[in-house]
């Protein structure tokens, strides 16, 4: 079935006990709806609906699945599932709450507590150049809090990008978006072939999903912090691989004025390194380095191995 | 429950391979099962592969999620494998009922549970030492116990493959269980033919399991060592390996933790169905399952937002 886009539910409509107002996003996987339950308060819903297996038409409230497809959708469903079950036993205020699950339409809705905000893609697109490294650290030292608890779930989040980190009126983020991307996804199941952002996905993402793990995040979160710093996502990895045109933040000739400590850069190329064994392994290891208080770019340059190898030294002696 | 599970079988130096293995989980349970089908008797693959796929089914029937009584379960199914093997051999009028030994392990709530007929063993593996082991049931095992025989002559003797009791055959096998064994964090329960601890012991197999690395390298490398200690005679060698981990601990690679699982899920392992497409149910979700799904997620929902 050729690629297409479904359409959403209408606005006003009546969803379960929600009142659908607008779409908020549409993935390939889903769309994800604002809408508002009895007593007025806001939530995020977020419709299963796979646009390679499923259709809905303009003016339509179910969405057809061609007989050939059922198996396939179905399964599919049962990811959702997996999402909505680790989703419900995370508790934690770094990571989107699940308010509830249900069935309607031929399809099935997680309902999430609706954080008022905006997402980190939309704040750097507004700081462009301007992101400063203390919020970067403070950012990303409380979103890798959320992380760790899905990490320990034994969950991997696998699409961490700026556009899914929500930063709330009070700064503090929550991660959103869970299961875009889940590993069992993949497995044997062509149509439902993740969709990754380019520039944020690991080399694993694309190849070698054997070798998945909480490196793989780590590389999506030295991606996202880079858009922070550069404003944009480093290059694809899938290309990186064939050819390393990626210039090392610690290495880039035209230096950032001083803007960034070389720790930060460092450490943002650290999480970036294409073999995932060379990168951080635990996102505790990534969180202690984002605590160290940031010096200066004025610290001589070291050989890239030897550093590697005395921040290794370093993180051993640590733990 | 958190662990990593490998399991291999090898034919050895046989035309053929009467050894099969399998495991198989749901959310809160867990079985391990291993069974040598006997070589002199007729069909003796036959016997093992009934037994395997008849405990498993069984397991699959009844683990939802768990096991009412695991005790119950093997006693009960373990007999009913035998009968099994027996109707087999009626319905294809054999002159003699195939025979197969097994051993069973069960897990849930943090226990194990075992059972065994035959000399197909169990070893508890317990801060690198063997914590517990099966008894064989065998001739030797006998005489061993009445101080006839010592380890190292009953590893040569004629008669160490005579086992007395088994499932098929014409007597009622005698079946020997466990009591409830709580597990430890860094227990490794390992199931595995004569094949394996003909030519290991014991002692070489602690040492295989406790050199380092998951089930998925210390297996294939015990294996590859019985069978050059084996030479020229190896019989089958087969092996169900586990590796016991804290619930809550800290992400290790190719464990497996079932918490996500739907409650009626099951993930199956059974070798010798190789070839054997998936069952349609992987991929199908009934309207049942369905529902279930969602009262359960709702009902985890209820449960952690206290």
């Amino acid at each position: 079935m050729p690629s297409q886009v479904n359409c959403a539910l209408p606005a006003g409509f009546l969803l379960d006990r929600y009142r659908i107002e607008r779409q908020l996003s549409l993935g390939g996987f889903s769309i994800v709806y604002l809408a508002y339950d009895a007593d007025g308060t806001p939530v995020a819903i977020k419709e299963y609906l796979p646009n390679s297996l499923a259709l809905r038409k303009e003016g339509e409230i179910e969405p057809q699945v061609p007989d050939d497809n059922l198996p396939a959708f179905r399964y599919g469903m049962k990811c959702f599932f997996e999402e909505g079950r680790a989703l419900a036993r995370l508790l934690h205020p770094n990571v989107v709450r699940v308010l509830n699950f249900f069935r309607a339409n031929g399809t099935v809705y997680m309902v999430m507590q609706f954080e008022r905000g905006r997402t980190l893609h939309d704040y750097i697109q507004r700081h462009r150049g301007q992101v400063a490294e203390r919020f970067i650290r403070n950012v990303f030292i409380r979103m890798l809090n959320g992380l760790r608890e899905v990490h320990a779930h034994k969950l991997l989040h696998l699409d961490i990008k700026p556009s899914n980190i929500y930063l709330r009126a009070d700064g503090t983020p929550v991660l959103l978006d869970f299961g875009a991307a889940r590993q069992t996804l993949a497995q044997g199941q062509p149509m439902l072939k993740p969709m990754y952002t380019p520039g944020f996905a690991s080399p694993e993402h694309y190849a070698n999903r054997e070798t998945l793990g909480p490196w793989s995040d780590i590389y999506s979160v030295g991606a996202s912090m880079h858009a922070c710093v550069v404003g944009t996502a480093p290059p694809r990895s899938d290309e990186r691989t064939k050819e390393d045109t990626f210039t090392p933040l610690s290495k880039a000739s035209n230096g950032n004025d001083g803007k960034y400590s070389v720790r930060l850069l460092e450490l943002i190329d650290w999480c970036l390194l294409l073999d995932p064994l060379q990168r951080p392994q635990s996102v505790y290891t990534l969180q202690k380095e984002l605590s160290q208080k940031p010096r200066r770019a004025s610290a001589p340059p070291q050989s890239r191995f030897g550093d590697f190898l005395s921040r290794l030294k370093s993180t051993i002696g640590r733990s | 429950m958190k662990f990593t599970i490998f399991q291999e079988s090898r034919i050895g130096r046989r035309k053929t391979n009467q050894d099969r293995l399998a495991h198989c989980y749901s959310r809160n349970a867990l079985l391990m099962v291993l069974a040598d089908g006997m070589g002199g008797h007729l069909h003796g693959e036959i016997a093992a592969h009934i037994a395997v796929q008849y405990m498993t089914n069984a397991f699959q029937r009844e683990a939802r999620p768990m096991l009412l009584d695991p005790s119950m379960f093997l006693s009960r199914e373990l007999s009913q494998a035998h009968g099994a093997i027996l109707d087999y051999a009626l319905e294809k009028g054999l002159r003699e009922a195939p025979r197969t030994t097994m051993v069973a392990c069960v897990i849930q709530e943090g226990n194990a549970y075992w059972a065994h007929a035959g000399d197909s063993r169990l070893y508890l593996l317990r801060g690198g030492r063997v914590h517990l082991q099966t008894r064989d049931h065998s001739r030797v095992q006998l005489m061993m116990d009445q101080g006839l025989l010592d380890v190292r002559s009953a590893a040569t003797h004629p008669d160490r493959n005579r086992v007395y009791s088994c499932l098929g055959g014409t007597h009622l096998p005698q079946i020997e269980f466990s009591h409830r064994t709580p597990l430890k964090v860094g227990d490794i329960i390992a199931l595995c033919t004569d094949g394996v601890w003909g030519p290991m012991g014991g002692e070489g197999i602690l040492r295989g399991l406790t050199a380092g690395g998951n089930p998925a390298i210390t297996v294939p490398r015990l294996l590859s060592e019985a069978e050059s200690a084996a030479g020229a005679s190896c019989d089958n060698l087969s092996m169900i390996a586990l590796d016991w981990h804290e619930d809550s601990g800290d992400i290790i690679p190719d464990a497996v933790s079932t918490q996500t699982m739907a409650l009626s899920d099951f993930t199956t392992r059974m070798d010798s169905f190789q070839d054997m497409r998936p069952p349609a149910n992987d991929m199908d979700l009934s309207d049942d399952e369905i529902e279930t799904a969602i009262q359960e997620i709702n009902a985890a929902i209820q449960k952690y937002s206290k």
